[in-house]
């Protein structure tokens, strides 16, 4: 092994290097090719190894004695969880909408202020508005429950594994599973063991959104600088001492950005629980699906990203640190700060802020009066508690004046004439203009003679050929490529790890499906690439697109895939291609936001150097920025490779082929072992390639000295 | 641990939870499964109004979409009892899980040998499968009279996938066992079926072909919604000869090209599917002599569905529109 790594190192030392290596990679895959070509049909594992390696029939074994023994535990575990949402369940949907409104506005407006509170009380009006009240409470539930189970189980495994390096080394190969591992797969063995509804959706949930939690527990604690814990030992802190004092005090910040993604996470989750009967929102886009009523669907759709958002800012906001601004500039309400220069920002801005000192001038002396009387009040008996009370009261004058507030409320709906439904008046419908202008392009023959042009070029030039490539290619050749790759970029080890993982996925029979699958990934991504690059770059040059950018990807993020999975499927055909650009929409953010930040990166000195050398904006960007920024767009095609692995398991539903197909199969058989094997082996395929690009990534940071 | 009042307390809670969730299912209360078709929604509406109305049930019901694990969920029968018109062409479960025999106007339809977990009787509703053409084709191409002709057209059916082929808008799930490929091989028809993974997908394409008045070739069933949104003409495949050896077991060892697949499919006698524990208790008797004896007929559900669908009314409004003026029908159904 040292003999080998010594000559590697050595080649890559050499000056032949630098044309040896091309010349390698050339003859490598000329011989693919030649192979490819030549080999009469698909690449096959031996049977004797496919037959003897019954991993499928083990599973199903395992799952029926595990449901056999240990249902009674599964079902104890899914009661309470139940209970618990039923609860919340209960509480959200019995009071009163405007109470739970309030309850929602007021701490969006004491975290983020007026403009979080707008957001949230347009959010909560489109909910009513559109006739989703019901559905929407009843996924708010299933989400705060699973977010808040995701935390207490996420913080308390991330602490113990920032304690022990051990088993912070044993649990990641779990967390990336767990990422990675289409949620479908588990989705419905979950629902033999926890019933269906709720209960189950919940646990799925968890499994999905734990992992970031985790790793930012973990990462926030661990950055906790040397010396304060050093000092804090000084001091004679115990190790509990300094863990709960210092360490994770200090660590809340990198906490809270988890508590943010396992939010979304659980978000994009929820939909997907109406397979195993969760209510919400999911089930109302289904039901519209199966009706291939669009509007209603996107309607649906919309519900869930405007939760998703506001959620997202909230817990932002929650986290964000509060800036002080110089003395004599005015504070902002609702534009971006920085927008201070403009005059006519301040004239509008002007109005507000003084609303804004009306509303925290009434909380105040509100809270203040009644503070005052109960002061006097526990004054009669002890003058000291009283001035405490008193104090407390005046220091959180947003927090007493919100629930005095929602006491009012919830007292007007009780005793007084009563709040009752949400006003059918406010309602706002956006179905109708959605679904004929979906019904518009699909009948538009400019459009219509555009898609047929991408679907033929794309099916003959692009996917036939690649899949016939790869699936004839002799399964050893792709298999010791994908080897030597890992070597060089990882490692030995690792490259043992690959080969193993490979020969997993060609014993268990799926080494076509698998080859299917890395080939549409590949091509997704390299639209990605081609996409989403040129946009990252415009975006890093004009604020004003970018800030549209923003939102755009936003909603691409967020939005649950049946919305547009329809819509596409009716302007390309049911099949590989629409499963393409299914894929492509979902994937393609996270290269455009690493293009952007690594662009926006690069220090301002660099361009300012090369601009004054004479250089032009492009020669800038070419030869100044884009190399630098290398490292970002390497993270950013992680990513979406990442994405575009995840969405494999989606199309199907639409006409997609290879792993995630063979998943659905399984299910549609109740076959676990057959459904579980095709999504191990869409994680390992993935695993393998993110590995791979993430030392590449490491390489090219220390090249680069960053 | 100490064992304080706290841990006693949680303990007897634990368990009493434990023992509700064995016998949840018990009482005249019942939840269903909500299908996610419109023809399945109408049925099981009509099941619950009946049983709410007549019997006195209080039936609760769940979104689930059709297909993997509901079988599963109702032989487990805690959390769901019931479900409506399944299918048998395209249930996967029902031979492993049912154990009876299907019986259709006192006759018996179909031999289940299964497992027992899942009982069934026939809801009234008899599905038949073929494959589509849109009307508008058949008027502009008067020639054309059955899957005969499909060849000569061809051309017109064809798409970048498929190359000079037709193309053919089959099952969409391949556990609902079609076998397009093979049965459009065995008759020599030149066109290559597609799977789409789901039904929304395949009748997504349909419809926007429909609304770009393209041929297209789709496989499917009625009654459906489709069917009262779209106009349809079926190509009237041969009839259905059974094929004894076209099983998993026998390595799918064919009959030629008169026997299944290459003929059009059997008429789907579809049924209601129960949990027996459950319906087997004696408070739930009514409920199962009604299912025992329940007969929708095409007819009604197709103008129910057309209701629904075309006219968006509210299903329990259109149903119990339908109760309210079919006594004489449903009262035959009560035990």
């Amino acid at each position: 092994m040292t003999f080998l790594n010594n000559t590697i190192n050595k080649v890559s030392n050499s000056s032949y290097y630098r044309f040896l290596l091309p010349i390698l990679i050339f003859v490598a895959f000329a011989l693919s090719i030649y192979l490819s070509i030549q080999s009469e049909e698909k690449s096959v594992f031996p049977e004797l190894a496919t037959d003897a390696f019954t991993f499928t029939a083990w599973i199903n074994a395992g799952e029926d004695y595990l449901k056999d023994h240990y249902k009674w535990i599964t079902r104890l575990v899914a009661s309470y969880v139940k209970l618990g949402y039923y609860g919340f369940e209960d509480f959200l949907l019995d009071s009163s909408w405007l109470f739970v409104a309030a309850l929602m506005i007021i701490p969006a407006f004491m975290v983020g202020g007026l403009k979080l509170a707008i957001l949230f009380t347009f959010g909560i009006y489109f909910w009513g508005a559109v006739d989703m009240w019901e559905p929407a409470m009843e996924s708010m539930a299933l989400m705060s429950l699973s977010v808040l189970l995701s935390v207490i189980v996420g913080v308390f495994f991330g602490v113990l594994s920032s304690q022990s390096d051990r088993f912070e080394s044993f649990l990641k190969p779990f967390l990336d599973t767990m990422q990675v591992m289409p949620a479908f797969v588990y989705l419905i063995p979950a629902m033999f063991f926890f019933g269906i509804g709720a209960a189950p959706a919940i646990l799925a949930t968890m499994i999905y959104s734990m992992p970031p939690i985790i790793r930012l527990t973990n990462l926030g604690i661990r950055q906790v600088p040397n010396e304060t814990i050093e000092t804090a030992v000084s001091f004679g802190s115990s190790k509990t001492q300094t863990l709960f004092k210092i360490q994770i005090p200090l660590a809340l910040p990198s906490i809270m950005m988890g508590v943010n993604q396992t939010i979304m996470m659980a978000l994009a989750l929820i939909v997907l629980a109406t397979f195993i009967g969760a209510q919400g929102l999911g089930a109302e886009i289904w039901i519209a699906i199966r009706k291939l009523d669009v509007g209603f669907a996107m309607e649906g759709g919309l519900c869930v990203l405007f939760m998703a958002i506001m959620l997202d800012r909230f817990s932002k906001a929650l986290s964000a640190e509060t800036k002080t601004l110089p003395s004599e500039s005015q504070k902002f309400h609702l534009l971006p700060q920085d927008w201070d220069i403009y005059p006519m920002a301040k004239i509008f801005e002007k109005p507000l802020d003084i609303i804004h000192s009306i509303i925290e001038m009434t909380f105040k002396i509100v809270v203040g009066l009644v503070a005052y009387l109960s002061n006097k009040i526990v004054s009669i008996i002890n003058a000291d508690y009283g001035e405490t009370i008193s104090r407390f009261l005046n220091n959180h004058f947003y927090f007493f004046s919100g629930i005095l507030i929602l006491y009012s409320i919830s007292l007007y709906d009780s005793i007084g004439p009563g709040i009752g439904q949400f006003p059918e008046s406010w309602a706002l419908s956006i179905r109708e203009p959605i679904q004929s202008s979906v019904q518009w392009l699909t009948i538009n023959p400019t459009f219509i003679a555009f898609t047929k042009g991408i679907r033929y070029y794309v099916t003959i030039y692009l996917m036939r050929p690649l899949d016939t490539y790869l699936t004839f290619m002799p399964w050893w050749y792709v298999m010791s490529a994908f080897v030597i790759i890992s070597w060089i970029s990882v490692g030995v080890r690792f490259a043992a790890v690959t080969a193993l993982l490979l020969l997993f996925i060609a014993a268990c029979n799926i080494w076509t499906q698998a080859m299917i699958t890395l080939s549409s990934v590949m091509i997704a991504v390299f639209f990605c690439f081609i996409i989403g690059v040129p946009i990252g770059i415009l975006a890093s040059y004009s604020k004003r697109f970018q800030s549209i950018n923003e939102v755009i990807l936003d909603a691409m993020q967020t939005l649950p895939y049946f919305c547009y999975l329809i819509p596409v499927l009716m302007f390309f055909g049911g099949g590989v291609v629409s499963a393409l650009i299914a894929t492509i929409i979902y994937s393609i953010p996270p290269i455009i936001r690493l293009t952007v930040l690594g662009l926006s990166q690069v220090s301002v000195t660099y361009s300012e150097v090369s601009k004054s050398f004479g250089g032009t904006t492009l020669q800038t960007l070419g030869k100044i920025k884009f190399p630098l920024a290398v490292p970002s767009l390497v993270m950013g095609f992680n990513q979406t490779v990442m994405m575009a692995f995840a969405m494999q398991i989606v199309t199907p539903l639409i006409g997609g082929k290879g792993l995630g197909k063979e998943v659905f199969a399984g299910l549609a058989r109740s076959d676990t072992g057959r459904a579980l094997a095709a999504g191990i082996g869409i994680c390992l395929l993935a695993i393998i390639i993110d590995r791979i690009s993430l030392a590449y990534t490491k390489k090219q940071r220390d090249a680069l000295g960053l | 641990m100490k064992f304080n009042a706290k841990t006693f307390a949680a303990f007897i809670f634990s368990s009493f939870l434990m023992i509700s969730s064995f016998s949840s299912a018990s009482a005249e209360r019942m939840t269903r499964a909500v299908a996610d078709w419109t023809g399945g929604m109408v049925t099981c509406e009509v099941a619950e109004q009946i049983l709410e109305q007549e019997l006195g049930y209080k039936i609760d019901s769940i979104v689930f979409p059709s297909g993997t694990g509901l079988w599963e969920a109702i032989a487990d029968g805690s959390d769901i009892q019931f479900g409506c018109e399944s299918w048998p062409s395209y249930a996967e479960a029902d031979d492993v899980m049912i154990n009876m025999p299907l019986k259709y106007d006192g006759k018996v339809v179909k031999e289940y040998s299964g497992d027992g977990s899942i009982e069934a009787y026939t809801t009234g509703i008899i599905g038949s499968s073929d494959y589509f053409v849109p009307k508008y084709f058949v008027d502009a191409n008067p020639d054309f009279k059955d899957w005969t002709d499909l060849n000569k057209y061809k051309d017109q059916f064809a798409t970048p996938e498929t190359g000079s082929k037709g193309r053919l808008i089959g099952c969409a799930v391949a556990g609902w066992n079609c076998h397009d490929q093979k049965r459009l091989d065995l008759l020599g028809i030149d066109f290559e079926a597609v799977e789409l993974g789901t039904e929304v997908a395949a009748l997504a394409e349909a419809q926007a072909a429909y609304a770009r008045k393209e041929p297209f070739l789709l496989y499917f069933w009625t009654p459906h919604w489709f069917q009262g949104a779209f106009e349809m003409v079926g190509v009237n495949l041969p009839a259905n000869v059974d094929c004894p050896t076209y099983t998993e077991a026998e390595n799918w060892k064919d009959c030629g090209t008169d026997a299944w697949p290459a003929t059009g499919w059997a008429k789907d006698y579809t049924m209601n599917y129960m949990n027996p524990a459950v319906f087997a208790k004696p408070e739930n008797a009514a409920a199962k002599a009604f299912f025992s004896k329940m007969k929708l007929s095409n007819d009604d559900q197709a103008i129910m569905i057309n209701e629904i669908d075309k006219n968006g009314r509210d299903i329990v409004e259109v149903v119990q529109e339908w109760k309210d003026n079919n006594k004489d029908q449903w009262i035959n159904w009560l035990p």
